[in-house]
């Protein structure tokens, strides 16, 4: 039986580590919900954002934070572009799985190129604040953890606010829920993909960024992220961005929990387990989530 | 190019006479036997390219300044030494045909070993079969041992499971008092990393000190936090990583950030590299490491390793390179005190010569038993006050171990 000390500071390092996924399931149940397109390319843009990150702080040396500026409206440019001039191409019959291959190619793009350019050596960002933590109770909470949590939330919750507050929202939820419907009360559903999209690959620069403060990162690092979010989004209910948050941080927390009796090789085990669970069980996810009966 | 159709000639006549003479013809009038002037030419296959090419590299730099520096003080025998290396592209059916082909029809004097344990036993395999001496840079698994060589020999002071020979010594002995008694262990699941934790394991566990958490993760890992958080929790006295380095400066950030201050902390590998103290913020006050070649040792002929190479390639020589330099120094030892280089009965001089002897080293002296296996441990280094110094073996410190170490 593991001491109670070593319980609380799993607990506490499963929710930080929980809400990192929250934030880049959020992205990835997105596209889902917008246009039923499965983005394996996602976690690469997350490698890639955690690259410029790594880049612009050992070569310009500036706080990987403040490569954000740069990245997040990069990525959402790139996602609108990414919608408009290839996925949107391809044909709705097809779109799922077409989608699977046509990501899967630039995923594969992208970690080529990263190779190319920065080699297949693990990089970490060295900051002057990487092994700083406070103390919660006993516990010990790393500096680089929370700012990754901080990011997480604010983000989940910027993104909470578009979709519920503004006209963009509205109207990116009403795609989402019935396209052709939209497209009757007048909503221009093409632009409004266009920008989910985008939103969606945003999400992507701030989790890469996040990530990079706290750990090692190398070109096929991605492949390591994408088996645990898709689990994340079908556990959650496919497009259900609450859903994704919610099951992100369950399984966070059981990820985090498990490597105490499990080791971490076997913890990981538990992405899959829930999926198949789901699957059998319950097709539609847990939480909310209508889409799926049409997968 | 004379040695090579001279050879040729020898290995001709034997198979027919017609083509001996055509050969002949070119070979011109040179001695059937290898004279003074005749080079000693040494074969060696490498990973030039593919997935070891970066340390096989690193071992041909090794052999070539061995030759240069052996050649600028007139050979050995008189004779000046010929490095003849083919690059087996990190690929073990590709080295046992470059051996064959050294051996066979190049008709090399002598062979010496390629990089890593994966092309290691192929390689020593094909050498045996020839009854040629094979001295090693690279093959520290158990496995390289077992599979009954009686020609090969391992160029460097200890296998992966003696490197923390000294330290466990050190602490063995140390008063009941100050003793450590619990111990956390963290490997990576790899041969060679979780060897040299292991090997320290078995040694305190014999000795009575309680392993409190024993994890392996697999190589690619990059989340530490869990581990660290058990290491953390079990207030272990010692911290032993089976590291590469990545996984090594990833686990002490994360022990770090739990604060967790032990009495002793060692780590395989990641210590010793140039970029450890920047990766970790330069908290590295007491960080123990084995290692197994250092520029600053105290050894005679590594002085002038570090001198000639550092003249000839521009930077300073790391371990592969000394692996390699260590590898022709036993060679030439064997070869200065039998007093012969050439295939037949002089490899089993060569052998017997070194299973009997001693050789002084850039690494220290070497001895084998008969397996092959080197009989001494690796020196143990420290950080203590922003350097990594040697702290054992005794006879070759800098300074003292720091033990309690201080926090980090």
């Amino acid at each position: 039986m593991p001491s109670g000390a070593l319980l609380f500071q799993s607990v506490i390092l499963g929710l930080l580590l929980g809400g990192l996924y929250a934030l880049l399931a959020a992205g990835l149940t997105l596209y889902f919900g917008i246009m039923r397109v499965v983005m394996i390319a996602h976690s690469a843009f997350l490698i890639l954002a955690a690259y410029l990150a790594w880049w612009s702080h050992t070569e310009l040396g500036v706080d990987p934070l403040l490569s954000m500026v740069v990245t997040v409206p990069l990525f959402f440019a790139a996602g609108v572009l990414l919608q408009r001039l290839l996925l949107a191409r391809l044909r709705p019959v097809t779109l799922t799985m077409m989608s699977v291959l046509l990501t899967f190619a630039i995923a594969v793009v992208i970690e080529g190129l990263l190779g190319y350019v920065f080699s297949g050596t693990q990089r970490r960002i060295q900051l002057g604040y990487g092994s700083a933590s406070l103390e919660l109770f006993g516990a010990r909470i790393a500096v680089v953890k929370l700012i990754a949590f901080g990011l997480a939330a604010v983000a989940l919750l910027s993104l909470y606010l578009v979709m519920k507050k503004t006209a963009f929202g509205w109207a990116l939820r009403a795609t989402i829920q019935h396209r052709d419907a939209a497209r009757l009360v007048g909503i221009d559903t093409d632009r409004v993909a266009g920008f989910g999209f985008g939103l969606g690959l945003a999400t992507a620069a701030i989790g890469g960024t996040a990530l990079s403060l706290d750990t090692t990162i190398y070109p096929s690092l991605h492949w390591h992220w994408i088996g645990p979010l898709m689990a994340i989004i079908v556990v959650g209910g496919l497009g259900s961005v609450p859903g994704a948050a919610a099951a992100a941080m369950v399984l966070g927390l059981a990820q985090s929990l498990l490597q105490i009796e499990l080791g971490t090789t076997w913890a990981q085990t538990v992405f899959y387990i829930a999926l198949f669970l789901t699957l059998a069980v319950r097709p539609q996810g847990f939480f909310g989530g209508r889409l799926a009966q049409r997968f | 190019m004379t040695i090579r159709t001279t050879k040729r000639t020898r290995w001709a006549t034997a198979v027919g006479a017609t083509l001996a003479l055509a050969l002949g013809a070119c070979g011109g009038d040179e001695p059937e036997q290898a004279s003074t002037d005749d080079p000693i030419v040494v074969g060696i296959s490498l990973p030039l390219t593919g997935d070891f090419s970066e340390p096989g590299k690193g071992v041909q730099r090794g052999y070539e300044a061995w030759a240069k520096i052996t050649n600028d003080k007139g050979g050995l025998l008189g004779r000046q030494i010929e490095l003849k290396v083919l690059d087996d592209q990190s690929n073990a059916d590709r080295v046992v045909a470059d051996y064959e082909q050294l051996i066979g029809s190049d008709q090399v004097d002598i062979v010496v070993g390629p990089f890593s344990t994966r092309l290691v036993v192929p390689a020593a395999r094909v050498a045996e079969e020839y009854g040629m001496l094979f001295v090693e840079p690279a093959g520290a698994a158990a496995e390289v041992f077992q599979q009954g060589f009686k020609n090969l020999f391992y160029a460097a002071p200890a296998v992966a499971s003696d490197h923390y020979n000294h330290l466990a010594e050190y602490l063995l002995a140390l008063p009941a008092g100050q003793k450590p008694t619990t111990v956390a262990y963290a490997a990576m699941d790899d041969p060679f990393a979780q060897g040299t934790a292991y090997g320290l394991k078995a040694k305190l566990e014999a000795g009575g000190v309680r392993t409190v958490v024993d994890e392996v993760y697999p190589p690619n890992t990059t989340d530490f936090s869990s581990i660290a958080a058990k290491i953390a929790t079990s207030k272990a006295d010692m911290v032993v990583g089976g590291s590469q380095y990545q996984d090594g400066v990833n686990l002490i950030v994360a022990l770090q950030q739990l604060n967790y201050q032990p009495k002793l902390a060692a780590f395989s590998t990641a210590p010793t590299s140039p970029e450890f103290a920047a990766a970790i913020g330069n908290k590295t006050e007491g960080i123990l490491s084995p290692t197994g070649y250092t520029q600053d040792a105290p050894y005679e002929s590594n002085k002038e390793f570090v001198e000639k190479y550092t003249a000839q390639f521009g930077s300073p020589p790391e371990e592969d390179e000394a692996n390699a330099y260590t590898t022709g120094q036993v060679v030439a030892a064997a070869i200065t005190a039998v007093g012969c280089a050439e295939q037949g009965d002089c490899q089993k001089k060569l052998v017997d010569w070194v299973r009997a002897n001693k050789v002084e080293t850039v690494v220290g002296p070497l001895s084998w038993d008969e397996t092959g296996k080197p009989q001494g441990a690796h020196m143990i280094q420290q950080w203590v006050g922003g350097e990594i110094k040697i702290v054992l073996p005794a006879d070759a410190k800098e300074t003292d171990v720091v033990y309690p170490k201080p926090a980090w």
